[in-house]
């Protein structure tokens, strides 16, 4: 049984501390040390425009997280991440505006919601797996996306809803974009922190079980159901989280933000990522949203290419590049960029001797 | 009760060409185990070729039929080399992953072909107007689209039945190390899966291109023909033509009963209601195959 998939040939557990253990080296529990410190440093450093980045990297992260407990660790497929994702912006919406509750004891809410929700949209993995459950999320989208559109005294439907910011906390006032960020960061470092320590729990290793071989799991005495259900609920959990905090950044929710591409894209660059690890989920987010950016950069290019209506160019354009991205990486490097990093590593690890 | 036939009847017309598009994903399904999501986007490519013979170079309806096939067939070529050759042998998850991808790939190229506007015919190019049968009114386009999706329909049943090519691909849906076996060349049988069922769901994008007017929101259509695909069993082409017509039915009884007392765009959710009832009750469908998995 290995969790990480990506470990590079030649790295042995020699027993169960090993296996369990997160740091490998003290040299790597430094490294990681600098590297939270660096990224609590960098709004310092970066402008505005670097921030609003930042934190929409970060809750994204979140998202792509649960997407990873669901489809990387469980190997179940969602193609409806996004509006999941959706849910959670419009409970923090819902209950700000209905029920007057702040931003911190939505934030909980904004996960066990659309957790609850995808368990029921689970329950078809009880009979089934693979392509049908595919077919029972893309059906949970639509029939999510049409509720909130369509639930006017609740929702606001297509006209969206504001949403606040948190208040301040040990008077920190997180209206400004700074702190948010790093608010977002701190949420998103418990919630990677809470996933890593999910893939070494009982419950994590079922799911990896359940993924490799689903008869030999059950076998094994694991409860199939419950497991892919659970792995619904929690991707589902950490995707409401993403929602919350990405909906909160922007002060305004909208339907349209989490249409079906949307949950498409979720998937592709979880497969740019890699598929089952962290740092995959990390970087598929990374990549995602920098492409977001790129694509936007482009945008005045293609108008003057085009012509001056070409507003549907940058459309077109993220909708062609993505996809060919994400096809280029399932044919040529299906595991990703964590797998290309970790050959990163291992090239200097060996690095005098070519392997 | 009239009402309710006249639902019914309308709703066996479009009907037609769920269970065309249906037939679409099956064809592919069965012989090469992918389902492919992205035939909805192919109905947006098909209404865009069949659009651009007719209004911008003004060619014949014949010679802009042909040329949708062909436009069909060489995207299905493109596809199936391109992008799907390679994953043969991947898990579950590269092509479900692809398929969809490739969905939105043809969407871009929709946007690009369409210039983000929703183009119509101008004049339909089948004939408009209605017959008037007892209290029935039947839109004679709805008709004539029923008429040729089973033209089609029926002739790739004869093809798979009666020729020996489609014998060929028979052996390659029942398994696929057996019919290499037989010398059967596996690759080629996909390549002509996939060239078929984009030359169906080209057509079927022009039909309803026709009705609906030619633009993005076509593959909608495509995505509620899954619907019925899976009630009808993802393995059966009797199954997605039962199942087609009988989406079409259930859209047009929505219309009628459904639709009042709901807000919003009904027609497209009821479908995937429907579809996540049959996941939750049947869900290898009418007359899928249920699959027992050993160890």
């Amino acid at each position: 049984m290995s969790i990480n998939i990506n470990r590079p040939c030649g790295t042995f557990d020699r027993n169960y501390f090993q296996a369990k253990e997160i740091y490998r080296t003290p040299l790597r529990k430094v490294l990681l040390a600098i590297l939270i410190a660096g990224i609590y440093l960098l709004p310092f450093f970066t402008g505005d425009y670097g921030i609003s980045i930042l934190t929409v990297i970060c809750a994204f992260s979140v998202g792509m997280l649960g997407l990873q407990i669901i489809t990387g660790y469980c190997g179940q497929i969602s193609i409806g991440h996004a509006a999941f994702m959706g849910i959670g912006m419009y409970t923090v919406a819902i209950l700000q505006k209905h029920f007057g509750l702040s931003f911190w004891a939505c934030l909980p809410m904004a996960g066990l919601v659309p957790m609850c929700i995808g368990m029921v949209f689970g329950i078809p993995a009880l009979r089934m797996k693979g392509l049908y459950l595919a077919f029972a999320t893309l059906a949970a989208h639509f029939v999510i996306v049409y509720m909130i559109s369509n639930w006017r005294s609740v929702t606001n439907g297509t006209d969206g809803m504001w949403m606040k910011r948190p208040g301040p906390f040990l008077g920190i006032d997180f209206t400004a974009d700074r702190n948010y960020y790093l608010l977002v960061l701190t949420v998103t470092i418990l919630m990677i922190y809470l996933a890593t320590n999910l893939a070494r729990t009982k419950m994590g290793r079922a799911f990896v079980a359940v993924r490799d071989n689903d008869i030999a799991a059950e076998v094994m005495g694991i409860n199939i159901a419950m497991t892919k259900i659970w792995a619904f609920g929690i991707g589902c959990f950490f995707a409401g989280i993403s929602g919350a905090l990405g909906g909160a950044y922007y002060e305004y929710v909208n339907v349209e933000w989490f249409g079906l591409d949307d949950s498409i894209w979720y998937l592709g660059f979880l497969v740019v990522g890699g598929f089952g690890s962290i740092f995959g989920a990390i970087a598929g987010a990374t990549v995602w949203k920098v492409m977001d950016e790129f694509s936007t950069l482009v945008t005045p290019l293609a108008e003057t290419f085009l012509g001056g209506a070409a507003f549907y160019a940058s459309a077109a354009f993220s909708l062609i590049f993505y996809s060919l991205i994400i096809i280029v990486f399932l044919v040529f490097e299906p595991r990703g960029i964590a797998h290309r990093w970790e050959i990163v590593k291992r090239s200097y690890r060996l690095h005098p001797f070519p392997y | 009760m009239e009402e309710t036939i006249k639902s019914v009847v309308l709703g066996l017309c479009s009907g037609g060409i769920y269970a065309l598009l249906a037939v679409s994903y099956v064809v592919i399904y069965k012989s090469t185990r992918v389902f492919p999501f992205s035939q909805a986007a192919v109905l947006i490519i098909g209404a865009y070729i069949m659009w651009y013979c007719l209004i911008p170079w003004n060619l014949p309806i014949w010679l802009g039929f042909i040329l949708t096939c062909m436009g069909g067939a060489i995207l299905g070529i493109l596809v199936e080399r391109a992008f799907m050759r390679p994953l043969v042998g991947q898990p579950i998850l590269a092509p479900i992953v692809v398929t969809l991808c490739l969905m939105l790939l043809l969407r871009g190229i929709g946007i690009l072909l369409g210039k983000g506007d929703i183009q119509g015919f101008g004049e339909s190019f089948l004939p408009v107007g209605a017959w008037k049968i007892g209290f029935l009114h039947l839109p004679k386009i709805q008709v004539y689209g029923f008429i040729l999706c089973s033209i089609l329909i029926v002739a790739l049943m004869l093809f798979y039945e009666k020729t020996r090519a489609g014998l060929g691909m028979r052996v390659v849906h029942e398994d696929h190390v057996v019919a290499q076996n037989l010398g059967i060349n596996v690759k080629r049988i996909f390549q002509n899966s996939w060239i078929i069922s984009c030359i169906i769901a080209a057509v079927a994008g022009m039909l309803l291109g026709n009705i609906q007017g030619v633009g993005l929101a076509l593959d909608v259509n495509g995505l509620i023909a899954i619907a019925a695909v899976l009630f009808g069993g993802l393995e059966s082409f009797t199954g997605a033509i039962v199942a087609g017509l009988a989406i079409g039915i259930l859209q047009m009884l929505t219309i009628q009963y459904i639709a009042p007392l709901l807000p919003g765009e009904t027609t497209m959710m009821i479908p995937f209601v429907f579809l996540l009832l049959i996941l939750f009750i049947k869900p290898y469908g009418l007359f899928g195959l249920v699959k027992i998995e050993r160890l």
